[in-house]
Formats: structure tokens, sequence, C-alpha cells
């Protein structure tokens, strides 16, 4: 098969510029993410259908306002001293964890950096705002995603937003300085620097 | 098409403009920078529960009560404890080698420790054994004092325990005799500006001795000095604190010191540097894990015999580890175990403990352990064994922080930040003409050393910024010593702007200050608080050595 001259010519140089492409597009996104799984298979859903329990049970606020994150060993202990079902992730549970008083090393995927100061007491009791506002659905999940964490920086991929182009071009959805720069001056209120960097 | 060279450059080309049109370079670019604040080399703080603590910090003798908020264990931040009633708010072939007459010595810069009992009982072990510590003065009763005469002291800027101080502040008048208007002499009742180097002749003055004499120096009228000395008469209790330590007044207590066992009691006597002979230390041992005033080296360095061995025990080489022969790391606060003496504020004994919450890193040196152990004495629970003798008298009271009331275990409390205090039996201490004499021998020693060694002009004044300044700055200060504009820094002079212009100076310009002892690098700030002719410096090691034996200076832009 031949190509007029001028198509020959550029040829090279557009296959070159089309394979950049594709690895750049289809390959680098999802090699530059580690994927690790949690250490339990724990289910929103069955905890908020089921058992009843609202978000702020367990990702409870402490006496001095401090948020406590993900609970401790103890508070699931609570429930979860005798297995309550006869599931494999149930009985794992309690003989990885509960039995050996062994606390789960949970990939928290909306963890910010150690440079970061955020208050979620300011932002759920001050300004009302959901959960779901910030976490998305993950309050009614039936299983924990896989924790992503970029093999460079170390950052969660929950922090750079879904979307793989978001270094190239700038996209909401994730939870990075500048999405809660946006954030405030949608709600007209003031920042600065020392809030967030003490 | 055929594989060409040509060919080639461009498939290579192709790539390298699709790359840019990927995220794979910006990506790369942004996470390389992201790596560089989180890298394994940053130091991560832990998580897990949040907890209270409490203590008392030994970075300098005031020893403030502390409250710490600990995540997972280790602190995290440091507060006061408002309702405290104080602070409110290689040598074995050396020794073997030592002459006759020639000493082995530890130089103590924190005196009244019982760390400080440790070396004075292991120095009672060795041969010529030798216990130096600076001199101590006698401790103060502000709540009873009415009129405070200070000379450049920084009675309001960190001088006894802060929290101590304006818990008395109402109480009595300041006047601030002083060559710059330094932060104490803008809050006093009074400023004076005097000469600098003319303190010693002021309390002088005031003290009986010459007023012609002192006015002449000071820059004061005769008038001056004499309602001055009128005041602190017929307003009293009162109390004038100089520029070398020395204190005076109606209100000196001789304080008792806290009960420590009876076997302890063989130890060697305190001596003082100036009374060494020169060239009769053999071996000094400096212990400079808990910070005390700066002596200056050219003051150790003339006692030192020829071919001696210098060992410095300290968290940082800015210090004495500069000049010895050897530097041994050791903790620093919160790493490190120690009990802290009272402050020079502090009527009444008193016993607390520095805690280690935090783990020191490996392969650092406990001083104590080490100079023990070179006396064959097994120190490791000097600490307790204090806080037995202390429970055993049956004296004083005990400040609990935590509110628990009156401890069965004094040690388990002490660990927890527990104070004891002792009985208010402080006996009023008679005046003595040593601190004058001293003051005014000190004076006469600089300006004859002036004289002698310096024959180019020298022509600003010195004034010292931090006369009462640790060889070393804690890496917990070093934001307010390094990284603010609320202290002069360790290399640090002011200059007012007539003598910066002449020098050719702004500030942050970097110029050599020299003075009769030697030379050393400053950084220059300009400051219209600072009189035209004076320069004032900071507080470090380097300056202290060339200034503290000096009293004029020159810089010369470098």
């Amino acid at each position: 098969m031949s190509f007029p001259k001028s198509i020959s010519a550029t040829l090279p140089f557009a296959a070159g510029l089309l394979i950049a492409l594709a690895a750049g597009w289809a390959a680098f996104p999802r090699a530059i993410y580690k994927t690790v799984r949690q250490p339990v298979n724990f289910s929103h859903k069955v905890h908020a259908e089921k058992g009843g329990q609202k978000c702020d049970d367990c990702h409870s606020f402490r006496a001095d306002g401090s948020f406590a994150g993900v609970p401790t060993l103890d508070k699931c202990a609570a429930c979860h001293a005798v297995p309550m079902g006869t599931s494999a992730d149930e009985k794992s549970f309690i003989d990885q964890y509960v039995t050996p008083n062994r606390e789960p090393h949970w990939l928290v995927y909306a963890r910010q950096p150690e440079n970061v100061y955020f208050s979620h007491v300011t932002h759920v009791k001050v300004a009302g705002m959901k959960c779901e506002s910030c976490h998305g659905d993950e309050g009614s999940t039936d299983s924990l995603r896989p924790y992503q964490e970029d093999r460079i920086s170390t950052y969660s991929r929950d922090i750079w937003g879904r979307p793989a182009a978001h270094s190239l071009f700038r996209t909401a959805g994730g939870m990075k300085m500048d999405d809660c720069v946006d954030c405030h001056r949608r709600q007209g209120l003031a920042h600065s620097c020392l809030d967030c960097h003490k | 098409m055929t594989t060409t060279r040509r060919n080639l450059f461009k498939l290579a080309g192709g790539a390298a403009a699709g790359t840019i049109l990927t995220p794979v370079p910006w990506r790369l670019i942004t996470d390389t920078a992201l790596l560089s604040e989180n890298w394994p080399g940053v130091p991560q703080p832990k998580r897990g529960e949040p907890s209270v603590r409490f203590g008392n910090c030994s970075l300098c003798a005031a020893g403030c009560a502390v409250r710490a908020r600990c995540i997972g264990g280790q602190p995290v931040s440091l507060a006061g404890v408002v309702e405290h009633p104080l602070s409110r708010g290689a040598l074995q072939s050396a020794l073997r080698n030592m002459r006759s007459g020639e000493r082995c010595a530890v130089l103590d810069l924190r005196p009244g420790r019982t760390a400080s009992w440790t070396y004075r009982r292991a120095m009672a072990s060795i041969p010529n054994g030798t216990y130096l510590s600076a001199s101590q003065p006698a401790a103060v009763d502000l709540a009873a004092v009415k009129t405070i005469l200070s000379l450049g002291v920084p009675v309001l800027d960190g001088w006894g325990t802060p929290g101590n101080v304006l818990a008395a502040r109402s109480r009595f008048r300041l006047i601030q005799a002083e060559a710059s208007e330094s932060r104490t002499a803008i809050m006093a009742d009074e400023w004076l500006p005097i000469r600098p180097g003319s303190e010693a002749a002021l309390l002088a003055g005031v003290t009986g001795g010459s007023i012609a004499e002192a006015a002449a120096q000071t820059g004061l009228t005769e008038q001056q000095i004499v309602s001055l000395e009128r005041e602190l008469r017929e307003n009293g209790p009162s109390l004038v604190l100089g520029p070398n330590g020395e204190v005076s007044g109606d209100v000196l207590v001789q304080r008792r010191e806290a009960p420590v066992p009876d076997e302890w009691k063989k130890a060697v006597p305190v001596s003082e540097l100036d009374s060494m002979a020169d060239g009769s230390i053999r071996v000094l041992l400096i212990d400079e894990s808990a910070p005390g005033d700066y002596l200056p080296w050219p003051a150790i360095r003339g006692k030192l015999a020829p071919e001696s061995v210098v060992v410095s025990f300290a968290w940082s080489k800015e210090g004495y580890g500069r000049q010895a022969n050897f530097t041994l790391p050791t903790a620093v606060y919160p790493e490190a175990v120690d009990d802290i003496p009272p402050a020079i504020d502090c009527p009444v004994a008193t016993f607390r403990l520095a805690a280690a919450w935090v783990a020191p890193p490996d392969g650092v040196v406990n001083p104590v352990e080490f100079i023990a152990g070179l006396a064959g004495l097994d120190a490791k629970n000097a600490l307790q064994e204090r806080a037995s003798a202390i429970q055993k008298s049956g004296r004083g009271t005990i400040f609990d922080p935590a509110g628990a009331g009156k401890p069965a275990d004094l040690w388990k409390a002490l660990q927890n930040g527990a104070t004891w205090i002792d009985d208010g039996e402080a006996k009023a201490r008679a005046k003595t003409a040593d601190d004058k004499k001293r003051s005014s021998a000190l004076l006469e020693a600089k300006t004859a050393d002036d004289k002698k060694r310096s024959s180019a002009p020298l022509p600003l004044a010195i004034a010292m910024a931090e006369p009462h300044t640790p060889a070393l700055v804690s890496p917990l200060c070093s934001k307010v010593t390094y990284e603010s504009n609320l202290r002069l820094g360790t290399h640090g002079a002011a200059l007012h702007p007539s003598d910066a212009q002449g020098a050719g100076l702004t500030t942050g310009s970097r110029a050599r200050l020299e003075t009769a002892a030697g030379s050393v690098t400053v950084d220059v700030t300009v400051d219209d608080a600072v009189p035209p002719g004076v320069i004032q410096v900071g507080g470090g090691p380097d300056l202290q050595n060339v200034c503290g034996a000096a009293l004029r200076a020159r810089v010369v832009r470098s």
C-alpha cells in the first residue's frame, strides 16, 4: 500500500502523536494509581437500613467538638462482640479484628494531607452541610470500593477528583484546595490561607 | 513507508507533541511537588484519640506548668496551666592522665536540679572533681515588692516566671534604666535612657556610691539619680536588678532547697568558674541539655589546662559544641525527664518534673547517667529517690493540675504534672555589697580590655538585647527566635537609621561586628528605638563571646 507523498511524510509524526495521546489518556490514569482493598468489606447500607444507624452514630463528634472520624474497634465491638449474622465477611471481621482486639487499618478516601486543617464541626454543625455534600453517596453503598492512592504523591484519588483529566483541565468534584475555595466563593464566605493551613 | 532515521525522528516528535496534550507531564509536575510535602523524610504526627496530659516545661528557668493536648499519646499542642500557683499560666583516658593539681570539672548551666546533685556526688568520687555553676542570686519575693529598678533586665519579657511577674505587675512600680527602648522599657512605668555600659555606675550611684560619677557615666542628671535613690528608699520594699544577674533590695529571701536523701550530702560543694585558677581544668564536662545563662567561651578557655578535653552534652552544636573536643547529643524537652529548679521569683523551694512525652531519637546520651557512670555511681533512680525524701520530710503542699487532691504517691503524681511546693518559711536575706563590687569590677575589666586590645576606633556602644539568654534555642521556640521579628535572632544586631546609613547598611544586610574581643557576622535590623551611637545585639553564643567582654564595637558591611 502506498500513500501520497505528502501523507507518507506526515504519517510517522501522526503515528507518534496518536500513540502518545492513547498512552497518556488511557494507560497513564490507570497506571498512576495504586489500588488497595479495604481491610473489611463494610456495608454502610446494611448498617443504615437494617441497623437504623445515622452517620453521626459512628462518625461522631467528641465532647470538645473535634471529629472522631472513622470509629475505632471499641465502637464496632460494642455490637459485634459476637457475630451478628452468618456471613463470611462477619466471621472474618470477628476472627481477624474483634477477637484479637486488633484495630482495622481503614483507608480513608477523604483524608487530607497533614498540611491541611479541616474542621468538620464548622461545616456540619455551624454551616449545616450534609455529609453527602462532600462524601457523595458513600453512606448508602453496600460495600467499600477499593482505595486508590497516587503512586507518587500518595494522595487519595478522591482528593483529586474522579476524572483522569483533572490535572490538565480544571474539574470539580474533588477535595482540592481549589474546590474548597470555589465553594467558599459561591457561598460568599471569607477565606484566608491560615483558615486551613495553620 | 520505510523505516528511516528521518521517520524515527518524526515519530519521536509526534510522541513528544502528543505527550504535551495529555495529563502526563502536568500530573508528574504536580505529583512531584506534592511528594515533597509528604515524602518519607517529612515527620508525620500520629493519628489517634485525643487526650490531655499535665507536666512542666524545662526549656527555661521559669519551668511553667504545661497542659499538653495529645493525639495517640503524642503531644501536638502545649498551653499553660492558668490555675498553677507558680507559673500561672571519651574521657576515661583523659581522667587517668590528669596531672597533680589539675581538675575534672562539670559545668552545670542550670544548677539546682537533681542532676546537679548527681554531678556533685559524681565529682566527689573523682580525684580533684569539681562542680561548677553560675552564681545563684537570692530568690525574690515579688508579692512584697513595691518598686523595682531594672538595669536593662527584661522584667516583663521573660525574666522570672512570666505568669507570676504579670500577676504581681499591678502592685509594683517599674523603672527601667536601659539604653534602648526595649519591650520592657515600653511597658514600664518609667524609662530612663542611659548610656550603654553605664548600668553598673548607676547601680553604684543608687546604692551609696558616687552620684557625680554615676551622672557622668549614665548621662542622667545628678538630680535624677538622687530622686531615684530616694524613691527606692521611701517607696519600699524595693528591688534593684543589675545587668549581670546582680539582685539587691529589701525583698530578697534565702530559699531552702527541696530535701535530698542524707547520703547525697557527701557531695562536693558548688564552685564558681571565677574561683578556678587559670589553666587548672584538664577535663571539662559541660551539661547544656538544660540550657541556662551562657558563660562566654573566653572566660572558660582561660581556665583550661593545655591539652585539656572539653565535652559538651547538648542537643545542638550551636552552643559550646563549636569549641568542645566532643559533643554528645542529648534529648531535648519533651523527650527527656528532668526536674526544674525554682525560678528567681519563687521564694520557696519547689519540685516538679518535665516528663518525656516523646521518645528521643536513637543515639542520644543521658548526661547524668554518663557522668555518674564515670564515677561508678548509679543515678538512674535519682529523681525517684529525691521524691521519696521529699515525701518523707512531710514538708510542703502539692498542686495537682488534674485536680486529684493530695496524692498518696508523690512520685506518681509528679509524673502527671503535679508540683511540690515547700512551706513558706523563707528567711529574709541580709544585704551584701558583693554584687555591687562584682558589677564594678566587671565594668572596669571591660573598659581596660577595650583600651588594651583596640587600636581602631569603635564608634558604637554595645547594648545586649537579651542579657540572660541560654546558649541554645529550643527547636520549639524557633518560630519566635528565627522566623519572626519578635526578637533579635542569635546573630541579630539592631542599629539606629543614622548609624546604619553611615555604614551603608539596611535591614536584612549582613555585616561584620568587631569588638576588642573579636568579630562575628551579624544580620542587621534598622530600628528607630535604638539610640544613635548604640548597637543592640541578640543573645546568641557568638555575640556573647564577642560582645560580653566588650563595651564598644563597630560594624563593617560584609
